[in-house]
């Protein structure tokens, strides 16, 4: 490997700013690290290039350990996105300024800038200042003077950020050319999805600090597995659908056919699906569709880009409007669409036109968190539940709704429960945990008032069969919220020490677990005592902490953690029920 | 008529600022000095080459250059390391030190002078402890440079200050990613960036510290050939009522200066134009 990161976590006034990240990028290859501003992305590749000290993990380059070696020892070049070139010295001096460290002699140093000068195509600058150079000139000084000592790898930060368009894209051809003549290991950072696509062998997209996926750009592209880097990389409609036995559904009509391993459970449950602009087919009769009917909708706004026109349609069918996420998770549901040129002549809109629309291709994305419902007594604290500020960020992060239930007197048969229910803590919150849980929901979130967004996520489960439930849930909780996550294991007290090899081993199992299936980097702590003691110690510890609790026995929600639940002013607690014989879902993508 | 129109400007009243200016310009500077230049003319040019070249004058031009030469680079050096201090490091008490920074601003010259005369002197503060060690503060030229310096500091701060400021640390990592040490940044990158700044500083250090009177007089001495400076030479002719000799040496300390100060200022544009930023 030529860059190994290995759960590196850098913090800034104890909020992680880059959160357990590991990344392996191969000899030759070109990364991009994408993700929006504030992500840590930037952060990150500061700390491989030794300028920013890291607070927990290992770098290593080319198999040497470099986390605590200094950037100048590290043999790396940066270019920065405002080219940092030194305006006092002319290019030639500045391209020299690595070798003219190294105590190069005068003729060599010679050779190697015409050399770097011409990989640039900037033969004959030697004598001119930066100042008198344009900004795509510049830049290309500095990949020159980054590369001047032969580094072994090639850091890259926003460097195209400066420029405008026509010159951007020259000089990224250049750097994508330089980079495949010199083999040299590259990462860059970039916030423009077109950029990574375009010059990336592998992309990692971060969000929160966090390392969301890693993969081939296309692959990211079809399959993302969360849906960040679903909205992220390219524009995406995001449906709530129902996993049936007959396949998927949308509102009352289905999607793709039956058949699918993913219900093994066998029970129905809700699911976000991503549905591309470019794949929804559009025609003027459900009759004349030739991929699977999701609705019907009436042309909005119709926008002229060129190669492509864009839609936007609004569903008429309202239960299946209800269904369909806008892009902040609220508010108005529209569907994005993007047709080329020569479909557009084969059936012209105009706005109001009436459609039918079809979807060619839906990525079930493999999240269990799809929804967030609201549950109150009335219908007027659920809302007031809705705007607490933990479950407002989650459902603003997640794009998804939160929806309202009043479950006044906990009276029986309710409609299904979708999604997460969420109620508010206090002394009853046991009480009507154990009955949502009776009444189908699988994950109840307790949110006592006021609860800020957790710096750290405990995870804990009572029986090793909610193991799988709750780290998929834990994984895609913390994708949404920047916190550390750490898995707490609890011994009874007063066992022999032989028999603490078990927990060990579970301990050291679960974290492989979320690391491989779900990306998750978590920490792992080992406590000796009673549950709920320790589970309440360890959530005492510091502020706006949270717990992720899987549990696989409804009675131990009333009783066994009434105590945890009741705490005043209390911790938000999610908690996963898995009743024991039910193997925890899986959801693989469905083509229609 | 067509060479009559003129571009309209976003703030208007060109005419009255320029009128001032140049108002301005007369009154207070250049009329002041024509008087003073006219004076000097009043005397014989023997006379006039006789006083300005008299073995006191002479070696009172020397302290005089010299001390706030000497102070005005003191002042470089210390007052580039204050500024880097309260540009780069956040400290408690760093907005306090700040504030004081500018105490030799609003001081009374004199205050200044008397205070450090107290403290320098044989028996104060500080110079009980030179004394014995053959260092002799006060009275001296050494005095006299420490109240130039005193004086000036504020000067080079306050122009290092923003300078400093705006290096871009993205420059320092640059560099330090290229392999360069913390010694090679800082002479190689951060010394030729704030240059411009820093010799504005010591321009005004040096400028304000060849006027100035206050506070030498008292720590100076004023004994003729060893500690009398030259506007303390001006004053003494002043007071024997030998007018023409004291416009005489104010000729040769305004020369000097201008020379000096036009000297500063082409290095500081040749700095400049090597520093041009065009994108």
């Amino acid at each position: 490997m030529s860059i190994a990161l290995d759960q590196v976590t850098k913090r800034y006034q104890d909020q992680p700013v880059v959160n357990d990240v590991s990344i392996e990028v191969g000899e030759g290859e070109f990364f991009v690290l994408l993700g929006p501003s504030g992500s840590g992305k930037s952060t990150l590749l500061r700390a491989i290039a030794g300028l920013t000290g890291i607070d927990h993990g290992r770098i290593s380059l080319h198999g040497r350990d470099v986390t605590h070696v200094r950037a100048r020892d590290r043999g790396v070049g940066l270019v920065f996105q405002n080219y940092a070139l030194f305006r006092h010295m002319t290019i030639a001096d500045n391209i020299e300024f690595a070798l003219r460290v190294r105590g190069m002699k005068a003729a060599d140093r010679r050779a190697r800038r015409k050399e770097l000068l011409q990989l640039v195509a900037l033969e004959g600058m030697d004598e001119r200042l930066p100042g008198q150079l344009s900004g795509g000139q510049q830049q290309r000084v500095a990949v020159a003077r980054a590369l001047a000592h032969k580094p072994k790898v090639l850091l890259l930060d926003e460097p195209f950020g400066a420029l405008d368009a026509k010159i951007r894209e020259e000089l990224r051809r250049t750097i994508r050319a330089v980079q495949r003549e010199l083999g040299i290991t590259t990462v860059l950072v970039t916030h423009d999805q077109e950029e990574a696509f375009a010059l990336a062998d592998i992309i990692g997209v971060m969000n929160h600090g966090r390392l969301l996926e890693v993969g081939q750009p296309h692959d990211l592209y079809a399959q993302p597995a969360t849906r960040f880097v679903a909205t992220f990389l390219g524009a995406a409609n995001l449906l709530l659908a129902r996993q049936t036995l007959d396949g998927i559904r949308f509102g009352a009509t289905p999607v793709t056919s039956a058949g699918s391993a993913s219900m093994a459970g066998g029970r129905e449950h809700e699911v976000v699906a991503v549905l591309r602009p470019e794949e929804v087919e559009i025609a003027s009769a459900r009759e004349q569709l030739t991929s699977n009917y999701i609705a019907k909708g009436a042309v909005e706004e119709i926008v002229f880009t060129g190669a492509l026109e864009r839609l936007r349609v609004k569903l008429l069918d309202e239960p299946c409007a209800a269904q369909l996420l806008g892009p902040s998770g609220t508010g108005e549901a529209r569907l994005e669409i993007t047709r080329t040129q020569p479909e557009r002549r084969l059936l012209p809109l105009r706005p109001g036109t009436e459609i039918a629309l079809g979807a060619r291709r839906l990525h079930v994305l493999p999240t269990p968190l799809s929804s967030f419902l609201a549950c109150a007594s009335t219908e007027a604290e659920a809302a007031q539940l809705a705007r607490e500020p933990l479950l407002e960020s989650l459902s603003t992060n997640m794009k998804t709704r939160v929806g309202l239930r009043a479950i006044d007197g906990l009276q029986d048969s309710p409609a299904p429960f979708a999604g997460v229910a969420a109620v508010a803590g206090g002394p009853e919150a046991s009480t009507t945990v154990e009955w949502l849980l009776r009444h189908g929901a699988n994950e109840v979130l307790v949110l006592p008032k006021h609860a800020p967004s957790p710096a750290r996520v405990y995870i804990h489960w009572t029986d090793e069969a909610a193991r799988r439930a709750t780290l998929a849930v834990s994984a895609s909780l913390l994708r949404h919220v920047s916190a550390e996550a750490v898995y707490l294991g609890i011994v009874p007290a007063g066992r022999p020490g032989a028999a603490r090899a078990a927990p060990m081993r579970q301990l050291l199992d679960a974290r492989s677990e979320a690391q491989h299936d779900h990306g998750l980097e978590m920490r792992t702590e080992l406590a000796i005592g009673e549950t709920v003691t320790e589970l309440t110690r360890n959530l005492s510890t510091g502020t706006a902490q949270m717990l992720v609790l899987g549990i696989t026995d409804i009675t131990q929600a009333g009783t066994a953690y009434r105590s945890l639940l009741a705490a005043q002013p209390g911790w938000p607690v999610l908690i996963v029920y898995r009743p024991p014989d039910q193997p925890a879902r899986a959801a693989p993508e469905a083509a229609a | 008529m067509k060479g009559d129109y003129r571009e309209p400007n976003v703030l208007p009243g060109f005419g009255i600022t320029l009128g001032f200016t140049t108002f301005f310009l007369c009154a207070i500077v250049l009329l002041p000095l024509s008087a003073l230049v006219l004076k000097a003319a009043g005397m014989d040019f023997a006379r006039f080459i006789e006083v300005i070249t008299s073995p006191r004058a002479v070696a009172s031009y020397r302290l005089s250059f010299g001390a706030a030469m000497l102070a005005a680079g003191v002042n470089m050096v210390f007052g580039f390391a204050i500024a880097w201090t309260l540009t780069r490091y956040d400290f408690p008490g760093r907005k306090i030190i700040d504030a004081i920074i500018d105490m030799p601003f609003a001081l009374p010259t004199a205050v200044s002078g008397i205070a450090l005369t107290t403290v320098f002197a044989a028996n104060g503060w500080i110079g009980q402890y030179l004394e014995p060690m053959g260092i002799k503060v006060a009275y001296t030229w050494l005095g006299i440079t420490v109240a130039l310096t005193l004086i000036g500091m504020p000067f080079v701060v306050r122009t290092v200050q923003p300078a400093l400021a705006e290096v871009q640390r993205d420059l320092e990592d640059a560099a330090e990613t290229l392999g360069a040490g913390r010694f090679y940044v800082f002479r190689r990158i951060i010394v030729p960036t704030v240059m411009p700044a820093l010799l504005t500083g010591f321009t005004l250090a040096f400028a304000r510290a060849v006027g100035e009177y206050g506070s030498v007089i008292f720590i100076a001495g004023n004994m003729p050939m060893k500690t009398e400076i030259t506007p303390l030479l001006i004053v003494i002719r002043l007071e024997e009522f030998d007018y023409a000799g004291a416009a005489a040496l104010g000729c040769v300390m305004l020369a000097i200066s201008f020379v000096m100060l036009l000297a500063i200022n082409l290095l500081q544009v040749w700095g400049r134009q090597r520093m041009t930023v065009r994108r």
